[in-house]
């Protein structure tokens, strides 16, 4: 055990709570030592800071002074209608429900109708219990230190599959609600696969009930597998107005001919990291990413992407779209790496940022990795003012300057928000973006 | 009425003089002509009518029935009842031209203490005078201007001066771009709002316009100046004998 290089208040206290609550997080024999070694390769490396580049915008090390406590294992009591008021417009959408309440799943709030023979859920929890063999291949080895100690404290999650050539018809709305009145630590870990020609429409709404307390720790990954001919739709939302530190990670493989369309809302976190990771398994994959990032006051949004064109003929296709107001900092880094096998591979790449106050920042970094030669592949990056003479032109029609910059800043937004295939989605979406929006 | 009394006006970044001392009076109920040379300040005319703060007025003043409108922001003049047709309309990526149609009517209703249209009555209202100009509903169901023609986009600032009912009406160079059939259609549908309460300021670099929109005065701008004033008569001169005599002038 190396426990040399843990040098912070932070990651002394990760390491006290690891050993503290080590005997009752759930699952044993080979549970028990995946969370140790997961424990371990954190202690490796420590807390990233700016030195390590996948970080140097969001120096973890700097930024995490003081963990809170895990989340107790049985979770306040929360009705149905306060999960519906957290979830604001994606509440009325027509959709299979799976609510996880400070990281514990909640079988009473779940409501999932779509028949056995579609869909295969079961709580992360309640299988880590029974410790199978087939699920230790679930969790990867070295997926780096923020999944490490997801891997290390998960408390629960939802493992869902979709059957070959199945589609449950509806969406799949997951829950993550925060509503500890302490502030605390939640782990959770998904695994979602696709089997080969299933589809899926999965929304991963993070919402915080009015009573939860700021200053929330959440560390959520999920892992999403897609087989053969496989298409699924990744919709993240975060909303959340307390101010919690939100570090979230989808790793998603795709099989040959599979689509994998993912769309992330993230707004008004104190700080949130998301890395998303895709690697192309098999030929004629298609990715499409897109996001909005919205932040005020001294919020901190960073989006982290890696795609891996490890295989010829796949199309990947990244738009992630930013407010900054205030003195927020918003990051983008978007690696696209093309192995030398990948030939004919078709990327592009495109982030930009609407600066609302002139202190607030925009970091962009693409990175293009080629190793093949006959590709294409392109990035872009702009970080822009409002657009006077659109103003003007707005004003000179009798729109007010408020509602005429609203106007605008929800147009530049809109353009990503319409990648989502979804239109009930799409609505929900928008509506809670122009929420936002409209909040300043 | 609008009276504009010795205005001056410069261009804010560099402090340019554009307009050295205009003097231009358009009772209620006339429509009146602005013609001249490039550059000689008719598109910074409008927009200073309009409020861009691009431009800086440095003397004189405008009064619109009687009141400055100087220190008005460009929404409080909409309000007030002035509106502009742009020479190059901007486009709007996102926002549906009938969502932009109603935050606008909705905001010049709501400033001028009337009520805001429920979504049928808009929905009536805006239908029936897109159709009198030729504008589908799939246009409106479009982002504001965004892949529309040339003679697509001026049809839409007519809509939206149709929309609005301004009491004055400043068209900047509308025909500009348009063939003969988009010019008539324009110009049709900015002659329907041609009335006894109504204001009209047309700019044109050419005469051709004023034979569909038939002024009751023609003035020459040039040099920052209002250089003549007469009847309609004077455009068909204009069209014969050229800007030369204006532009020759010492200033």
């Amino acid at each position: 055990m190396n426990v040399t290089t843990l040098k912070t208040k932070a990651e002394g206290q990760l390491r006290e709570q690891f050993d503290a609550a080590a005997g009752s997080l759930p699952g044993t024999g080979w549970v028990g030592a995946l969370r140790a070694r997961a424990m371990d390769a954190f202690a490796a490396d420590g807390l990233p800071s700016r030195r390590v580049e996948e970080w140097k915008y969001t120096d973890l090390r700097e930024c995490l002074r003081d963990v809170p406590a895990p989340a107790s294992a049985t979770p306040k009591s929360v009705s149905a209608a306060e999960i519906d008021g957290a979830l604001g417009p994606l509440a009325g959408l027509d959709a299979e429900r799976i609510v996880l309440v400070d990281g514990v799943y909640s079988a009473e709030l779940s409501k999932v109708t779509a028949e056995a023979m579609v869909i295969e859920l079961m709580s992360l929890a309640a299988m880590l219990k029974k410790a199978p063999a087939w699920l230790e291949g679930k969790f990867a080895a070295d997926s780096g230190v923020v999944v490490a100690l997801n891997t290390a404290f998960m408390s629960d999650g939802v493992l869902l599959k979709v059957r070959k050539d199945q589609d449950p018809g509806r969406p799949v709305l997951l829950v993550h609600a925060r509503a500890a009145v302490q502030p605390s630590a939640v782990a959770v870990r998904n695994v979602v696969s696709l089997e080969a020609g299933a589809k899926l429409t999965l929304i991963e709404a993070h919402v915080a009930l009015d009573s939860a307390a700021s200053g929330a720790l959440a560390n959520v990954v999920t892992d999403v597998t897609l087989g053969d001919g496989a298409t699924c739709d990744h919709i993240k939302s975060l909303v959340d107005a307390a101010g919690s530190t939100h570090l979230a990670t989808w790793n998603t493989k795709l099989g040959k001919d599979a689509t994998y369309r993912g769309f992330q809302l993230t707004a008004s976190p104190a700080l949130a990291r998301n890395d998303i990771n895709i690697t192309f398994n098999g030929e004629g994959g298609k990715l499409d990413l897109s996001g909005a990032f919205l932040a005020r006051g001294a919020e901190h949004i960073d989006t982290t992407l890696v795609v891996d064109h490890a295989v010829p003929h796949c199309e990947s296709r990244e738009l992630f779209k930013g407010v900054l107001d205030g003195r927020a900092h918003g990051i983008f880094q978007g690696k696209i790496i093309v192995r030398p096998d990948a030939q004919k591979t078709d990327g592009k790449q495109m982030s930009q940022a609407l600066m609302l106050s002139p202190d607030a920042q925009f970091s962009s970094k693409p990175e293009l990795e080629i190793y093949a030669d006959d590709v294409v592949c392109g990035h872009g990056a702009t970080c822009t003012e409002i657009d006077a003479d659109l103003l003007f032109y707005c004003r000179s029609r009798g729109i007010p300057p408020d509602i005429a910059r609203a106007m605008l800043t929800e147009s530049f937004i809109g353009e990503a928000v319409e990648k989502i295939e979804n239109e009930a989605v799409r609505e929900a979406l928008g509506t809670l973006a122009i929420g936002w929006l409209r909040a300043g | 009425m609008l009276e504009i009394k010795n205005l001056h006006a410069r261009i804010a970044d560099d402090g340019t003089e554009i307009l050295r001392g205009i003097d231009l009076v358009i009772p209620k109920g006339e429509v009146h002509a602005i013609m001249g040379p490039n550059g000689s300040g008719k598109s910074t005319l409008a927009y200073v009518l309009a409020g861009r703060d691009d431009y800086e007025v440095t003397e004189g003043d405008i009064l619109w029935n009687g009141e400055s409108i100087l220190e008005m922001g460009p929404d409080e003049r909409a309000a007030k009842g002035v509106f502009l047709a742009f020479q190059y309309p901007m486009e709007i990526p996102g926002v549906a031209t009938m969502t932009f149609l109603r935050a606008a009517l909705n905001a010049v209703r709501k400033k001028r203490g009337e009520k805001e249209l429920t979504t049928p009555e808009f929905l009536k209202f805006v239908r029936a005078k897109a159709a009198e100009l030729g504008v589908s509903d799939e246009m409106l169901k479009r982002p504001l201007n965004v892949g529309f023609s040339g003679g697509e986009k001026k049809r839409m600032e007519i809509l939206q001066m149709a929309v609005l009912e301004p009491t004055l009406c400043v068209l900047d160079e509308t025909d500009s771009g348009l063939d003969i059939d988009a010019i008539r259609i324009v110009s049709e549908g900015a002659t329907k709002l041609r009335g006894p309460d109504r204001a009209m300021l047309v700019i044109t670099h050419y005469q051709r316009l004023l034979n569909y929109i038939v002024p009751d005065k023609v003035h020459v701008l040039a040099k920052g100046r209002i250089q003549k004033t007469g009847g309609k008569e004077l455009a068909l001169e204009l069209e014969k004998s050229g800007y030369a005599d204006f532009t020759g002038k010492a200033a």
